[in-house]
């Protein structure tokens, strides 16, 4: 899998570069600047592209700047961004276009780094991914929300999990149940939050989230 | 009475008074010392003016006998020549026309028959031309010290209107007015009638008292906003200061118990698992999760501090975005409102968005709010951030800490915060900062 990679701190680049490596990736191109990343998107297309939001050389959000301009180009290319920080509004900014291939995590999350590959190849082949802690701002955002309050406790947890772009068996895995139980879940939580139900994971992440965004 | 010499005067007193006020203007001075610049010129120039209808004056007399025409004073002394009439003065008509000399004081001029008309003509100023150049210089001076020190040019004129009205009472007094006379004093009062002298006396000393109470009521005032200025950057500076300090000492207190302690463990755990992995891997390997875990809970201190330090997206999005993740990031329900073509100074807008996200938390914990609205906008030299909610209202903003340090980071910035919290609702929460907007660079690429 060819990956393009944005991040400004030397150690951090190679050390992101060891680990993608070590995990099977193919780093074709590691940049630390915002205009070499959308070139480098632009020019070689990667199949998916790790991305620090904060790059020079405004230092400002360089990395997400470039990363949305290159999927305006290239409509659905997959970008994984990683940020020292989450913000709902990048996020918003993020799912605007409704493509999918989309990713946003804290830096922290590479510090586990099943999880992190995990992440970058949900992305890679269409997935969205959000950083739990963005989802958490959404879920609180909407919790005085009659819908969301309808949920039981362990529907908000499956609910949060699918928000992350997680599948049925990875969340199954995750709160140790069977697939059927977290099919009857997902079930549940759309028909009480008046979602149309749909087979594909990415569909589902999204609506979701459109839900949550609104 | 408004011969060519007057309107010369009148003409070069206009000039002055627009080329007073226009530089004025130009060199970006006090509205006031241009107002009163151009105010002196006319001033001025009606003084030059009370001469000169007096200096070129023109005086039908009949002289009784053969030795009455006698020069009264030293000065060009004209004689026209006799009205038409039976008569003929003695010396011959083509040099009584023509005499135009300066003539002692005291000196006969001419022998004339008794009964002659005569025109005669006395003058202090040869030409219009002379009379506009010499008011243009004196006006400019006039106006020159009123554009470069209004409050030295107030003094000035007050000054010299009252010793002018001075001088003419004790003139009045002393000499008997003669308009016609061509001694000094005649040409300093110039007037024809006691009445005038006095009248004139008098308007000029009320009008330099005025003048003179009006610049120091103004320099008064003026020091005293100064003196009351001072007062007040004396006093925000200390809190500026104050609060600068209290903010160090907070970081270091959290940076200190937070992430410095926890990177210590994380030093003293590794270094235990230097010496564990050849011995039991998988307790090392344990110990590895652990450090992990700590260096992951050092981020997350990390960044809860350098959030309230200087918010990340504000760094990244400036204001207006700031304030929308502020709001998104808020448990009520919050509109944003921004309209801002530019960025605010730094330490502006990180004062500014500290001052709202406290509004929105109170709004979040106090209010009992459903929904609130925040608004963002730059109008008139000023930053307006207003935040409305629906909840009870009832707010003291004196309660409390937040808002109080809020209003002094303001303050820093000549900014106010005004809370207006009726029984009942709404409350609203305005703050206003002075400043300018500068534009981000048009990128090219």
């Amino acid at each position: 899998m060819r990956v393009v990679l944005a991040e400004d701190l030397y150690l951090l680049r190679t050390g992101l570069e060891r680990l993608l490596a070590e995990h099977g990736f193919d780093v074709i191109e590691s940049v630390d600047n915002g205009p070499a990343l959308l070139r480098a998107l632009v020019d070689k297309r990667p199949d998916v592209a790790v991305v620090d939001i904060r790059l020079p050389p405004t230092f400002t959000d360089e990395g997400l700047k470039a990363a949305m301009s290159a999927r305006h180009e290239v409509p659905g290319l997959p970008v994984l961004l990683l940020s020292a920080h989450v913000e709902q509004l990048y996020a918003r900014e993020l799912l605007a276009d409704q493509a999918g291939s989309v990713g946003y995590l804290l830096k922290d999350r590479v510090f586990n780094d099943d999880q992190f590959t995990d992440a970058v190849r949900a992305v890679a082949s269409g997935g969205t991914v959000m950083d739990p802690e963005v989802v958490g701002k959404l879920l609180g955002r909407r919790a005085r929300d009659e819908p969301v309050t309808r949920l039981s406790a362990r529907e908000r947890e499956v609910l949060a999990l699918m928000a992350e772009g997680r599948s049925n068996s990875a969340i199954a895995q995750r709160l140790r149940i069977s697939d059927k139980a977290v099919g009857k879940h997902c079930t549940s939580i759309f028909a009480k939050l008046d979602l149309a139900p749909s087979d594909d994971d990415n569909r589902r992440v999204l609506a979701v989230l459109a839900y949550l965004n609104t | 009475m408004v011969n060519a010499w007057t309107w010369g005067l009148i003409a070069g007193t206009a000039a002055a008074s627009v080329l007073t006020f226009l530089l004025a203007l130009v060199l970006r001075r006090n509205p006031r010392a241009a107002g009163l610049g151009a105010l002196l010129v006319p001033v001025a120039g009606l003084w030059l003016w009370a001469f000169g209808i007096t200096a070129d004056k023109t005086d039908t007399v009949t002289r009784k006998s053969f030795s009455s025409m006698i020069a009264v004073g030293s000065g060009i002394v004209k004689v026209l020549g006799p009205s038409s009439g039976p008569n003929q003065p003695v010396v011959s008509p083509t040099s009584i026309a023509s005499i135009t000399a300066v003539i002692p004081r005291g000196h006969v001029v001419a022998l004339f028959p008794a009964g002659v008309p005569l025109s005669i003509v006395t003058t202090t100023s040869s030409s219009p031309a002379a009379a506009f150049w010499q008011g243009m210089c004196i006006l400019g001076v006039a106006a020159l010290i009123a554009v470069v020190a209004s409050r030295q040019a107030g003094y000035l004129a007050g000054a010299a209107l009252l010793a002018f009205g001075l001088y003419q009472l004790v003139a009045a007094a002393v000499f008997t007015p003669a308009a016609g006379g061509t001694s000094w004093y005649d040409w300093l009062y110039g007037m024809s009638s006691r009445g005038t002298v006095c009248a004139v006396a008098v308007g000029s000393v009320v009008a330099g008292l005025v003048v003179i109470r009006y610049t120091i009521v103004s320099d008064m005032l003026r020091r005293m906003t100064l003196a009351s200025r001072v007062q007040l950057l004396t006093q925000t500076r200390a809190e500026a200061v104050d609060a600068a300090a209290a903010e160090l000492r907070r970081l270091e207190r959290d940076l200190h118990d937070g992430a410095q302690a926890r990177l210590v463990a994380i030093g003293l755990s590794l270094r235990a698992l230097e010496k564990m992995i050849p011995a039991n891997p998988a307790a090392a390997a344990a110990l590895a999760v652990e450090c992990r875990e700590a260096s992951a809970l050092a981020l997350a201190d990390l960044r809860d501090l350098v959030r309230g330090i200087y918010p990340p997206v504000l760094a990244e999005r400036g204001l207006g975005d700031a304030v929308r993740a502020l709001a998104l990031d808020s448990p009520v329900n919050v509109a944003t409102e921004i309209d801002l073509p530019g960025r605010p100074p730094a330490p502006v807008e990180a004062a500014v968005y500290f001052a709202v996200a406290e509004a929105l938390s109170n709004v979040a914990k106090h209010a009992d709010a459903r929904r609130a609205v925040v608004r963002v906008y730059h109008a008139g030299e000023m930053l307006r951030a207003e935040v409305t909610d629906d909840g009870a209202g009832g707010a003291d903003p004196t309660r409390g800490t937040g808002l109080a340090g809020i209003e002094r980071r303001l303050a820093a910035f000549d900014g106010i915060l005004a809370v207006s919290s009726p029984v009942g609702g709404p409350t609203i929460v305005v703050i206003e900062v002075p400043c300018e907007l500068s534009w981000p660079k048009i990128s090219t690429c």
